[in-house]
């Protein structure tokens, strides 16, 4: 008997091994038609019209004949436009960093008792939930056309997103660090300082760069609802029917949004 | 070698976690003088990281009494703050901040001398810089003072924890199986350190060890813990082999009782 048929013989023996349940199955393949069937039911809802279809492509070539060549006679405007929404999503990102940081302290389950940070969670939940558009309206309605609306509705809706991410930062913190300092005679203050900010700093800063860069897609939008920003001009344009002037803000935000995602992950990759 | 002043003193002392109904220390009296040097042995789950983690008021006592320094360490002392800046702590995994020069880390073992709103903005003094300036040299790091301490070897990682406790000007240092995480070549390195920083402070040096024989020959005394219990307490030279065999070949059993 040579030795690889020793080996395969003494595995053999070995018949403990866990064998799928067939709860495991059920779960496994139940899931999947679960899935294959909400899809069927989703598709119903596109009630799918043939004639749209097949006049679509002469459409889609209409609409880009159109909007070429792009009207570069409004690319002030567009540059300008840009920057304010720039300035909506810079000033929105940093308001809730300032909010959020006090918020994810308090919802870190490792700096505060349940009856703090569960409370705090679930209200983080509740506001994540508020779609920014429905806020944006909410603040046109009370304050006017204008980017300040635009600014107070990015700076609620991500500080329920950056809270939660700040928290959780917060909980990554290693509690080794932070008994040593407690054993020095720290107090809470100095250890939140020391023990925890000066390990997780990084990645308070990371969460805030992404969270800046979603908040200019989610500036760029507003626009649309009359708080502020690019948003403002391209759908003033393209009610319009002037496309061409539309293809020359939507080249301008690109360019933008390429440019500030390429940055920030540049220095997002650098942080360590 | 010592004086008569008591460092430690443990009357009556019971800890417990909250999920055993099983005591984890249970001490009815210890007493250590001002400049002992002390290692604490016993299997893993004797009570050895509790009963250091009791004298740095880390924990608690549920009943009896506990005096650091001559001072009562109780939950809500006034000068608790004070007494534990004095009882410096070395720790297993080292818990350095990893990220932080080897100068940061040092400096803010002085955290416990520093105001609150001056130490949020930095604020150290000259002299706490001076402090840790010197325990790095002591601890022979001056070369690597500003690089990050997760560029530096276990052993450096540990002089580190070393200098850290250094710059809180203990009277007693507590280490928690200090050289546990270490090659054997670097453990006795690292022992020889604490040796020698606790000596030329005539600071109380309180380690556990793993390995008995460590203990014999970096500690006067040695302190014998099982299952929460002293069971020896004595001179060095009197911690035979049969006394080792007698506290490790009885865990086993105590452990099944556990279970």
């Amino acid at each position: 008997m040579s030795i690889g048929e020793q080996q395969t013989d003494s595995y053999s023996k070995l018949k403990g091994y866990p064998k799928p349940t067939l709860r495991d199955s059920l779960l496994k393949y139940g899931g999947l038609a679960i899935l294959l069937i909400a899809f069927v039911w989703a598709f119903n809802a596109l009630d799918v019209n043939e004639n749209a279809l097949r006049n679509s492509p002469a459409n889609i070539l209409n609409f880009l004949n159109r909007a070429t060549p792009p009207d570069m006679s409004v690319m002030d405007v567009a540059i300008q436009a840009t920057l304010e929404t720039l300035q909506i999503a810079l000033l929105g990102t940093v308001l809730s960093a300032i909010v959020s940081f006090p918020l994810g302290l308090l919802a870190a389950s490792n700096l505060t008792p349940g009856w703090i940070h569960l409370p705090i969670k679930s209200f983080l939940t509740i506001v994540r939930a508020i779609p920014v558009i429905l806020l944006a309206l909410l603040f046109v309605s009370a304050l006017g056309l204008g980017p300040l609306p635009g600014v107070l509705a990015v700076a609620i809706h991500s500080t329920g997103m950056l809270s939660k991410f700040y928290a959780e930062a917060f909980e990554n913190a290693r509690p080794g660090p932070l008994e040593a300092l407690d054993s020095a005679g720290a107090n809470w203050w100095q250890k939140i300082r020391y023990g925890v900010l000066s390990q997780i700093a990084p990645d308070l800063v990371r969460d805030s760069l992404f969270r800046l860069e979603l908040n200019i897609r989610e500036a760029e939008i507003l626009g649309l609802v009359g708080a502020g920003g690019i948003g403002f001009y391209i759908q003033l344009y393209s009610r319009a029917f002037q496309y061409q002037k539309v293809a020359t803000m939507t080249i301008v935000v690109v360019i933008i949004a390429v440019l500030v995602e390429q940055t920030s992950v540049a220095i997002r990759r650098r942080l360590r | 070698m010592t004086d008569n002043t008591e460092a430690i003193h443990i009357s009556n002392v019971h800890v417990q976690y909250k999920q055993s109904d099983k005591p984890t220390l249970n001490i009815e009296h210890l007493l250590i003088s001002q400049g002992e040097r002390i290692a604490l042995v016993g299997s893993s789950g004797s009570g050895k990281t509790t009963l250091l983690r009791l004298i740095n008021g880390y924990l608690r006592p549920k009943s009896g009494s506990l005096h650091i320094l001559g001072e009562e360490m109780t939950a809500r002392h006034a000068r608790r703050r004070d007494l534990r800046r004095r009882v410096a702590f070395v720790f297993q995994g080292f818990n350095l901040v990893e990220r932080a020069s080897v100068f940061e880390n040092v400096l803010w073992g002085r955290l416990g001398y520093v105001g609150t709103l001056a130490s949020i903005v930095g604020g150290f003094t000259e002299k706490d810089k001076q402090i840790a300036l010197s325990v790095i040299q002591e601890v022979d790091l001056l070369d690597q003072i500003e690089q990050r301490c997760d560029t530096l070897s276990g052993g450096q990682q540990q002089r580190v924890g070393i200098a850290r406790a250094l710059a809180q000007e203990p009277d007693i240092i507590l280490a928690d199986e200090p050289v546990s995480s270490l090659d054997p070549g670097l453990a006795d390195d690292v022992l020889q350190l604490l040796l020698n920083v606790s000596v030329a402070r005539s600071a109380t040096l309180l380690m556990s060890l793993h390995q008995p024989d460590l203990a014999r020959q970096y500690a006067q005394r040695i302190i014998a813990l099982q299952s929460g219990q002293i069971v020896f307490d004595g001179k060095a030279e009197d911690f035979t082999d049969a006394e080792i065999k007698h506290i490790y070949r009885q865990e086993p059993t105590t452990m099944s009782e556990i279970v």
